[in-house]
């Protein structure tokens, strides 16, 4: 018995001995990322602390409706330009009065990569005291899944349609946690719904790390609607992001670069784009250049870890 | 009881504006340099290095950061204050009707300048005008012992339990904001006993972390319009408060400006000449002149432009044969100026008179006294039955 209860992970810990900060019912979408992680990252930091949003597709559920709530968390809404600034704000006059507060912004990547990118650069080279999560869905997926910075090479989205003379987004993804690690940052992670275990290692690691200055965690978390993939699909592809190497996990304490989870005998990437059909239209040749890339960001991370070793 | 006699220093009205500022002791600074306001920011971050402002100073990568890094900390219960200028009040726009519509008390020093779309590096009101439907509490004053007394009362109006708006202190970039003036520096527990009435009022509500309250929930249908209507009534109620508030300052001070507006000569005037800012100083001067010759002139200056004090210009402007305005913005859609288009709305309350609208002092034109002679002459001869120009671009003319 005793050796049972040894063995329980503290995933299960986090999970199911600890209140649950959220009604039932929320309005997320069936086999969504963003709602595991939304669910989980109180459960483990705890409670007592400012969560600050912005529009997307947390907000539903964040905000709440007029005097309504789907949650009972201490909340700040702001506008997609204004939550590194506006948690900056709330950060610092609770540490003027002397209160030790976990200030955490929640937001996709539209916000963090794109529109709200400046002030999410800006406090990040202040060393704010915050901690910035960003779910990255890959794209602005509550307005209809148009593409955002993340989007990654070849993918079709709404305002990156594959058609006749189209293979879908042009660009490949903006690599948000290495720039964000390259501000300086106290901590940088990434992290994903498949591994809750790492996950949770890195936001108890976050909030050791946040009265020191800045933390960034990205988590690569999949829309199942707007990739159009199966609503069961969801943590597979999570999974296959990361055996892949499409999306590596790994930290950077004060700018020491870590793999946290090693990739023995990484699949190709087909393994992971199969199930998404925002990649159904892509040829062979089109694969081959998003292994490519693939490859080489894995290549660049892991160069990062010999550094320091 | 009096105040003490401050210290009095030779200053700019953007120093004028810092010192303001650091004596109010506010818990939130932000700072982002832009033409002309740049020395508010270097004087509040040289009294903060001094060890003479305790506050957290936040030196933001824009305006747009600035206002929502003293709205939010501003929500979470403290008092925040920045300084901003034209194109930087832009760019934070969106930020600003956010604190407004959040409800949270900041207040803004603003050297007023021209916007974009012309690159100009001068002085205008463009940028408060463009701003004016923000839901914000807008003051102008004239000269930097104004400003100096504005921004101490801005923080009693912005944060009164009654109020709970942000307040923009607006006065005129490059004239103002470089100009060094004798100011009277008040003590520090002068300022203190003006604003200790704030913290006998009820705490206003805030962000409480660990406790279930959100700030920014998703204000739908009934839930939207109640708000918006209590956000205009407590703008209603900041007319009067100001009175009240400027009123009680000059008790303690020997220092006021008429609440609202500031009249002066208007009791027995017959026409009227209507300014803002700096320009007022200079139209006093005419008004004394044109007095001598035998005009009955007066002269209202503006200060509070949002909400625009209704009751208060009637009162004043009932009774008068012609009224002539001047701007030193447009009121694009309308072809006049800004104020003289708001004036206008008073009609039907003070009767149909000749109103004249002077736009000038643009893109730091002087208003000059010839100016503002020209005014009064023309708004003279239309009180008395002449043909007149409704709109002047003064500068265009000469």
């Amino acid at each position: 018995m005793a050796q049972q209860e040894k063995k329980k992970s503290r995933v299960f810990d986090y999970f199911c001995e600890k209140e649950d900060p959220y009604v039932g019912g929320v309005a997320w979408c069936a086999g969504c990322t963003l709602e595991l992680a939304a669910r989980f990252v109180p459960k483990v930091l705890g409670n007592d602390m400012v969560l600050v949003g912005c529009p997307g597709c947390s907000a539903p559920v964040f905000y709440g409706q007029n005097t309504g709530a789907w949650h009972r968390l201490s909340y700040f809404s702001c506008l997609m330009t204004g939550v590194a600034s506006s948690a900056t704000g709330i950060s610092r006059y609770f540490r003027r009065i002397g209160k030790d507060v976990t200030v955490v912004c929640f937001t996709g990547d539209g916000c963090a990569a794109d529109v709200g990118f400046q002030p999410l650069s800006g406090a990040a080279e202040r060393n704010e005291h915050i901690i910035y999560i960003c779910y990255d869905n890959e794209g602005y997926m509550n307005t209809g899944y148009q593409r955002s910075s993340t989007t990654p090479l070849g993918a079709s989205t709404s305002t990156t349609p594959a058609g006749i003379a189209s293979k879908g987004k042009p660009t490949p993804a903006k690599n948000m946690p290495l720039i964000m690690s390259l501000h300086g940052a106290a901590y940088v992670a990434t992290a994903t719904l498949s591994h809750l275990e790492d996950f949770a290692k890195k936001l108890l690691k976050a909030k050791e790390k946040k009265n020191e200055g800045f933390v960034y965690i990205h988590v690569f978390a999949p829309c199942n609607m707007g990739w159009r993939m199966e609503s069961n699909s969801s943590i597979q592809v999570c999974r296959m992001a990361v055996r892949t190497n499409y999306f590596p996990l790994w930290e950077a304490e004060n700018g020491k670069f870590r793999l946290t989870q090693e990739t023995a005998n990484p699949r190709p990437i087909q393994e992971f784009t199969r199930p998404i059909r925002k990649f159904a239209h892509l040829k062979e040749a089109d694969i081959d250049k998003l292994q490519q890339m693939v490859d080489e960001r894995y290549a660049f991370i892991k160069g990062l870890c010999a550094i320091g070793n | 009881m009096k105040a003490q006699k401050g210290q009095v220093k030779v200053i700019t009205g953007n120093a004028t504006a810092a010192y303001a500022a650091m004596l109010c002791r506010p818990d939130v600074v932000t700072s982002y340099p832009i033409t002309p306001m740049s020395e508010v920011a270097e004087q509040l971050s040289a009294f903060h290095a001094d060890g003479i402002l305790d506050a957290e100073m936040v030196e933001v990568e824009g305006e747009n950061s600035a206002m929502n890094v003293v709205a939010a900390a501003s929500i979470s219960g403290g008092r925040a204050f920045t300084a901003t200028s034209s194109w930087g009040l832009s760019f934070m726009y969106d930020a600003v009707q956010q604190a407004s519509g959040f409800r949270a008390p900041v207040v803004m020093a603003i050297a007023n300048r021209e916007t974009p779309g012309i690159l100009a590096v001068s002085g205008g009101q463009q940028d408060i005008v463009s701003a004016r439907d923000t839901g914000w509490i807008q003051i102008i004053v004239e000269d930097c012992q104004e400003i100096f007394d504005t921004i101490i009362m801005a923080f009693r109006l912005a944060e009164d339990y009654d109020i709970q708006l942000p307040v923009m202190v607006n006065y005129d970039g490059f004239y103002l904001s470089y100009l060094a003036q004798a100011v009277e520096i008040a003590a520090r527990e002068d300022v203190d006993r003006f604003l200790e009435p704030l913290k006998q009022q009820p705490q206003r509500p805030r962000l409480v972390p660990g406790e279930p309250l959100g700030a920014g929930t998703h204000g739908i249908e009934i839930g939207f319009v109640e708000l918006r209507y209590k956000h205009c009534t407590a703008m209603e109620r900041a007319t009067t408060k100001l009175d009240k508030i400027d009123k009680e300052f000059g008790e303690l001070f020997g220092r006021s400006y008429g609440g609202q507006i500031e009249e002066y000569l208007t009791g027995d005037a017959e026409i009227i000449v209507i300014a803002s800012g700096g320009a007022a100083g200079t139209a006093r001067t005419v008004v004394d002149a044109k007095r001598n010759e035998g005009i009955k002139v007066g002269l209202i200056k503006i200060r509070l432009f949002r909400p625009f004090p209704r009751k208060r210009l009637v009162e004043a402007l009932r009774g008068k044969k012609a009224i002539g305005v001047i701007d030193r913005s447009v009121c694009f859609g309308w072809n006049c100026g800004p104020m003289y288009m708001e004036l206008r709305a008073l009609s039907p309350d003070i009767g149909v008179v000749p109103m004249l609208s002077y736009i000038d002092g643009m893109a730091n034109l002087d208003i000059t006294t010839p100016h503002i002679e020209r005014v009064i002459d023309e708004t003279y001869a239309a009180a008395r039955g002449k043909p007149y120009q409704e709109v002047t671009w003064i500068p265009l003319e000469e």
